[in-house]
């Protein structure tokens, strides 16, 4: 949308038009609205349209202080918009609806992503790591076959005809046979249940052999892999006696970049607290390697982040200074001709800019949690998210759903504890997030806010989920105001630099 | 806003009338105020009485925060004319896009026509 700053002429009108000077009595229409900086300010509608006003312009508007001759430009935006109604209920309100349901549309086909972390061992050692084993011991620490198939009936139960199934450890690599299994087993249930499949693997591709790539190519698997950044700070990161991390990553991305094609591998970051002093480096490494694409993530609070609002803070503050200082030096290449996108902005810019949802777990209302993934452990118990299993490997088993083999479909997507969840996973709903400016682009997490605050409704003024994201939003909003950096975003959502 | 009292061990008292900023707003507005000091509201006869503190060290700029409070009041108050305005609208956009979508059917029966005209014919 325009903002109504910069908007120059409106239709010519016949003199008529403006002798009505009667009109402002007019109706508000749901919006929230927010400072962004100390001259502009963003009003919202309830499906995530957004105008960019002078500050002071919402008050003007909600006291119904407006004139539609005097300030014509900004009330024909505003009528055209659903931001203010000229009758009680407008008369476009059906296209205001069908709006609203696409925005939601991520919900119409429930779980698509379902994670089977196939085997709990690893060789590298990464010290932010809790979940990890370095052990021989196959039958403790890997996914039996019955459990495997036990997570594909659950799997093809699910309503969605696209289904992902993602491969994770540990490192997954290391149970490759099983994987093998899986995806076999896997691809003859869903000619059976008319599922259209795509498959996943997150490694670190240390483990990744020759003989492994046919099998991956033949199937369209999908690589996920990992590159915190250059040499010293992927190695330091990820510990391995040889200490060669970096160079195994890199070795392992250019053969299956080779053999499977660019476009099926991609690499993730792991933040730590060695990463934050290091942003250009991390964004000069990423193109280095030929990315296109760079995610710039949070560092995870499992594990450590417990119920310290101090410490919370702090770390939050620190990322988001690096993640700015990351992020300039994204724009820099873009202007100058390198097309890089950051993962984690494209998917706010998304919601921000187009009508359709995202398929981002952690960004959705509803949360992504059970309605659009479900993780089944190694040993067979099944967790509503990647991140609650993190807090099952610390004794916390507040989101396990169910156990393969013993509970039902409804009983794990639709039980007791599922309620549960659900009643803190709509943000529309949580104090502080109901009347936020900035609700249609964010989300809900309640795992996140029961890792770091000690219940799922969390407190959103010390929620490190609220500080991040309120400070990343309004940041690209007022990035926006400048216009190349808007057609670099535009970019970013489309894929292509023109 | 009333009796503006500040201490010089870092806290702030003032009183709200009930009239200018109703529950809802007071209560909306000095949740954000968590993130920093503790915040303290009572309420008699129709006057919210309240009581901020800092969490931390920190000397507490009265100047500054109460500027903070008399415009994070006006904000909340605009927005709970929203909410409060919006209400019932809001409420009906939930519920139709969320009611199963259907196109309306002919009626499979034949259609009466008991006054003499064809509603075929339109």
């Amino acid at each position: 949308m325009i903002s109504v700053i910069q908007k120059k002429n409106r239709k010519f009108k016949e003199i008529n038009y403006y002798q009505n000077h009667d009109v402002s009595n007019y109706f508000l229409l749901p919006f929230r609205f927010q400072k962004i900086n100390s001259k502009t300010e963003i009003l919202v509608n309830e499906v995530g349209d957004f105008l960019l006003v002078p500050v002071g312009t919402a008050e003007q508007i909600i006291l119904k202080k407006l004139d539609k001759i005097k300030d014509e430009d900004l009330y024909l935006d505003l009528i055209s918009n659903f931001f203010i109604s000229e009758e009680v209920i407008p008369p476009l309100l059906n296209i205001l609806e069908a709006r609203y349901r696409t925005k939601k549309s991520f919900l119409d086909h429930f779980t698509a992503l379902h994670i089977f972390v196939i085997s709990l061992r690893c060789e590298h050692t990464c010290h932010y790591c809790q979940v990890s084993r370095v052990t021989e011991n196959k039958d403790e620490f890997d996914m039996s076959l019955y459990h495997i198939d036990e997570g594909i009936k659950i799997m093809m139960h699910s309503p969605n005809p696209h289904i992902t199934m993602e491969f994770q450890g540990g490192e997954a690599l290391l149970a490759f046979n099983n994987i093998k299994y899986a995806v076999l087993k896997a691809k003859e249930e869903a000619l059976l249940y008319e599922k259209h499949m795509t498959f996943v693997i997150c490694t670190n591709l240390a483990p990744l052999t020759d003989d492994m790539l046919p099998f991956i190519k033949e199937h369209n698997i999908m690589i996920s892999s990992s590159l915190d950044g250059p040499a010293f700070i992927h190695n330091q990161n990820r510990h391995r006696p040889q200490r060669n991390s970096y160079e195994v990553t890199i070795e392992g991305l250019n053969k299956c970049r080779a053999i499977l094609g660019e476009d099926n591998i991609s690499a993730l970051l792991t933040t730590t607290n060695l990463s934050l002093d290091y942003p250009t480096e991390i964004v000069e490494e990423y193109v280095k390697q030929g990315f296109s694409n760079i995610f710039l993530r949070p560092i995870s609070p499992y594990g450590f982040a417990t119920y310290n609002e101090k410490k919370n803070k702090y770390q939050t503050e620190k990322f988001l200074t690096f993640y700015k200082s990351a992020f300039e030096k994204i724009i820099d290449y873009n202007k100058k001709g390198y097309y890089i996108r950051e993962d984690y902005a494209t998917v706010i810019l998304k919601k921000i800019l187009t009508s359709f949802p995202v398929g981002y777990v952690d960004l959705q209302s509803p949360a992504g949690m059970i309605n659009n993934v479900i993780v089944f452990n190694y040993d067979g118990k099944i967790y509503a998210s990647d991140e609650a299993r993190m807090l099952a490997e610390m004794n916390d088993f507040t989101f396990q759903l169910g156990i393969l083999g013993q509970s039902t479909y409804n009983e794990i997507f639709y039980g007791k504890k599922a309620m549960e969840i659900a009643e803190n996973w709509t943000n529309e709903s949580l104090a502080g997030c109901s009347e936020c400016a900035f609700q249609s682009y964010c989300g809900a997490d309640p795992v996140l806010n029961h890792a770091t605050q000690g219940n799922m409704y969390g407190y959103r003024p010390t929620n490190v989920f609220c500080q991040k994201n309120m400070e990343i939003i309004r940041y690209l909003f007022d990035l926006m105001e400048d216009k190349s950096i808007e057609k670099i975003f535009r970019s970013w959502i489309t894929g292509h630099s023109e | 806003m009333k009796n503006i009292v500040t201490l010089i061990n870092n806290e702030l008292h003032f009183s709200l009338n009930e009239q200018l900023y109703d529950e809802d707003v007071v209560f909306k507005c000095f949740y954000w105020y968590g993130t920093d000091y503790n915040v303290e509201i009572d309420k008699k006869d129709n006057v919210f009485f309240v009581k901020i503190s800092s969490k931390s060290e920190t000397k507490i700029d009265h100047d500054h925060l109460l500027i903070k409070i008399k415009q994070d009041l006006i904000d909340f108050k605009l927005r709970d004319i929203v909410t409060k305005e919006t209400k019932n609208i809001r409420e009906l956009l939930t519920a139709k896009a969320f009611a199963h979508f259907e196109t309306d059917e002919n009626p499979v029966t034949e259609i009466s026509d008991p006054i003499g005209f064809d509603p075929t014919n339109f």
